[in-house]
């Protein structure tokens, strides 16, 4: 702002000596060319009067003197006094001026006037004054105007910083008070979001997000406590009663020791279901994420495949596998034999004598695709969503052993590896495919 | 057999204990993890079972000590972490098996039995031999009363493991780790199986049978005729 005036300043200062300069060249032309003083004294004579008749005051006032003594520059005391200066400029009031002009003047005597003084020739000494007033004015509107405007910005700002800081604390102020409620045990708050799409609204998104993560964790937790309990209270209880009543019987031998094995085959069932919980957890909490190997699939499956074989033989069933040579799949070679080694051990209990189960790994596009199919009983399409939740069994597996934990697993692991875990009819029987995108 | 166990929960140490005297093993208790690395420095032991979380020092750091020193007592880790990289995490620190509670007592004992053997000098055997069933680890061949048998590669490995664990018992999941390499417990009898199907090749068509089951434990290769 302050440059700003300086520069207009300067500008005007410059134009008004350049004028001053012509002017005195003028007139000193005038006196070079009809060679005397005299010429010159008349031109300034006849240039000061001519404005008289005017009601304007003076912008320019010229006059001359030869008087050595009492030169110009001394009386004025002019800027840029140097002995052999031909010019001087300066500003003076110009009351000063016309006290040194032996004239008679309209001008503004308390306004400023700038003012040229050349030296002539024989020690006369031309000075030309110029009215500064209007100039003045000029600037003096702009520095007004100037410092209006900085007012005005200073208390735009003021006031801007305070809405938005204002508008800040208060949306701030909300979040502090969500987190309060949530703090208080309410999971089910969410962060206000308005229309805005601003950077608090993107913050208060990704916080609701988290939450929603959050109570969706807590809810999974607290559903595992409750089937857990719900799960691990019966076979409890079995074990519990099994004892408790084979205090006040007499056993002989063989009964305690049926007693025993089936006290055990109880404890067993409860560390299996432990287990099954515990690796679910795990899968689900991320834990294996660090251990992941390029796994040979085909190695794998022929494993898994051999160890089965045995297995659906003695049941009667027919049992094929099949891989395609150098698959690599990048997980976690534990889990996903557990998953596979899982899906098989439900295909060998569901599919009747006579019946056929097939493992194959294959590519498909940019998708491994791993797929486990029996002739079993199958899932009835309304069932298979469900069917992945931990503890539930169809009513028609309720008879056979099992945790209602396999599929969970499954589910889990490939969550973890983000893979699609699919349920379709093998008409007759079940077929789960695994795609694990490469 | 002499054993240490460094446990620090009384229970659990009290109940390992009287159940190893009941088989016959002489054991020394430790209750944390300096004293249970003192003891193990300057006494004599077959086979160490330390708990991985200990106070003043933990499992692994123990036999992590113990090692350093030159002291190379088989020890077998008891750990409630049960997942297969802390299993690795176990063995790299130079323990020789690992097992997760809850486990069975029978498990610990056929284990332990596994581990107790070992200390005995193993020479490079070429064949395994009982009674008249022989295995030539060099060939790859198993002959019972001269008659050549063929066995698959898998079921190579499950009856090499059962011979050169010959008179102990062998239970399923120690099986399923140590020939299959797998830490879970499927569902179904997989092992049973294919220990039936090991036993209709070696057993069936001789006299008399060398693979026995023990119930509620496991599987073992003896000879029934020896006293």
């Amino acid at each position: 702002m302050a440059s700003i005036y300086w520069v207009a300043a300067g500008q005007i200062r410059e134009q008004t000596d350049v004028r001053l300069e012509l002017q005195s060249d003028l007139l000193i032309n005038i006196a070079k060319t009809s060679g005397s003083l005299q010429a010159l004294r008349n031109a300034i004579q006849t240039r000061n009067e001519e404005h008289d008749e005017r009601a304007e005051p003076h912008f320019y006032v010229y006059a001359l003197t030869t008087n050595t003594k009492l030169p110009f520059t001394k009386k004025l005391e002019a800027e840029y006094m140097s002995a052999d200066a031909r010019r001087i400029f300066g500003t003076v009031m110009f009351s000063d001026v016309l006290d040194i002009i032996d004239a008679d003047i309209v001008v503004k005597r308390d306004a400023y006037a700038r003012v040229i003084i050349t030296r002539l020739q024989g020690g006369a000494q031309l000075l030309v004054a110029a009215d500064m007033s209007e100039q003045n004015n000029l600037l003096l509107k702009l520095y007004n105007s100037m410092w209006l405007a900085v007012a005005l910005m200073f208390l735009l700002a003021v006031l801007g910083g305070w809405l938005m800081g204002y508008g800040v604390l208060r949306r701030i102020d909300s979040i502090r008070q969500t987190a309060g409620e949530i703090i208080n045990g309410d999971l089910s708050q969410r962060m206000v979001v308005t229309r805005r799409n601003d950077e608090f609204d993107r913050l208060s998104l990704v916080l609701n997000s988290m939450l929603q993560r959050i109570e969706n964790l807590m809810k999974a937790t607290r559903e595992v406590t409750d089937n857990l309990a719900h799960d691990l209270r019966n076979p409890l209880n079995r074990l519990r009663n099994r004892l408790d009543t084979s205090r006040f019987q007499q056993l002989d031998t063989e009964h305690f020791q049926q007693l025993r094995q089936d006290a055990l085959q109880d404890v067993d069932d409860l560390i299996k279901t432990f287990n099954a919980l515990l690796s679910i957890a795990q899968a689900e909490s991320g834990v294996h994420r660090d251990d992941w190997t390029a796994i040979q699939l085909d190695q794998l499956i022929s494993d898994l495949g051999e160890l089965y074989e045995a297995v659906a033989e003695e049941e009667g069933i027919k049992f094929s596998y099949k891989a395609q040579p150098g698959l690599v799949l990048q997980a976690n070679k534990h889990l996903i034999a557990q998953v596979i080694t899982n899906l098989l051990d439900n295909a060998v209990k569901y599919t009747p004598k006579e019946g056929a189960i097939q493992l194959n790994a294959e590519q498909q596009a940019d998708q491994i695709v791993i797929t486990v199919s029996d002739t079993g009983p199958g899932i009835p399409a309304e069932e298979r969503d469900r069917v992945f939740k931990r503890f539930v069994r169809l009513d028609n597996a309720r008879s056979t052993p099992g945790n209602g934990l396999g599929l969970s697993l499954v589910k889990a692991v490939a969550d973890l590896h983000g893979a699609q875990v699919e349920l379709a009819d093998n008409q007759p029987g079940l077929k789960v495919i695994l795609r694990f995108t490469i | 057999m002499n054993i240490l166990l460094i446990e620090d929960d009384i229970h659990t140490a009290s109940f390992i204990q009287k159940g190893l005297a009941e088989s016959g093993y002489i054991v020394d208790h430790a209750a944390d993890g300096e004293d249970g690395l003192h003891l193990a420095t300057t006494g004599q032991y077959d086979v160490l079972i330390v708990d991985r979380m200990l106070p003043k020092r933990d499992g692994l750091s123990v036999i992590q000590a113990l090692r350093t020193r030159g002291i190379t007592t088989p020890a077998l880790i008891l750990s409630a972490l049960g997942e297969v990289d802390n299993r690795v995490e176990g063995l790299r620190a130079g323990g020789d098996d690992y097992l997760v509670k809850p486990y069975a007592f029978s498990e610990l004992l056929a284990r332990l039995q596994a581990l107790g053997r070992r200390t005995q000098p193993l020479q490079e055997q070429t064949t395994l031999r009982l009674l008249d069933l022989e295995m030539d680890l060099m060939k790859r061949q198993v002959k019972r009363a001269g008659t050549v048998i063929n066995l698959q590669p898998r079921e190579f490995t499950l009856l090499e493991y059962l011979m050169r664990h010959t008179g102990q018992v062998v239970t399923r999941t120690m099986l399923l780790e140590k020939v299959w390499d797998y830490h879970f417990d499927p569902q179904t009898n997989v092992i049973d199986v294919h220990i039936s199907r090991l036993r209709g090749k070696i057993d069936r068509d001789f006299d008399p049978p060398l693979l026995h089951t023990i119930r509620g434990a496991g599987y073992m290769l003896y000879d029934p005729t020896a006293a």
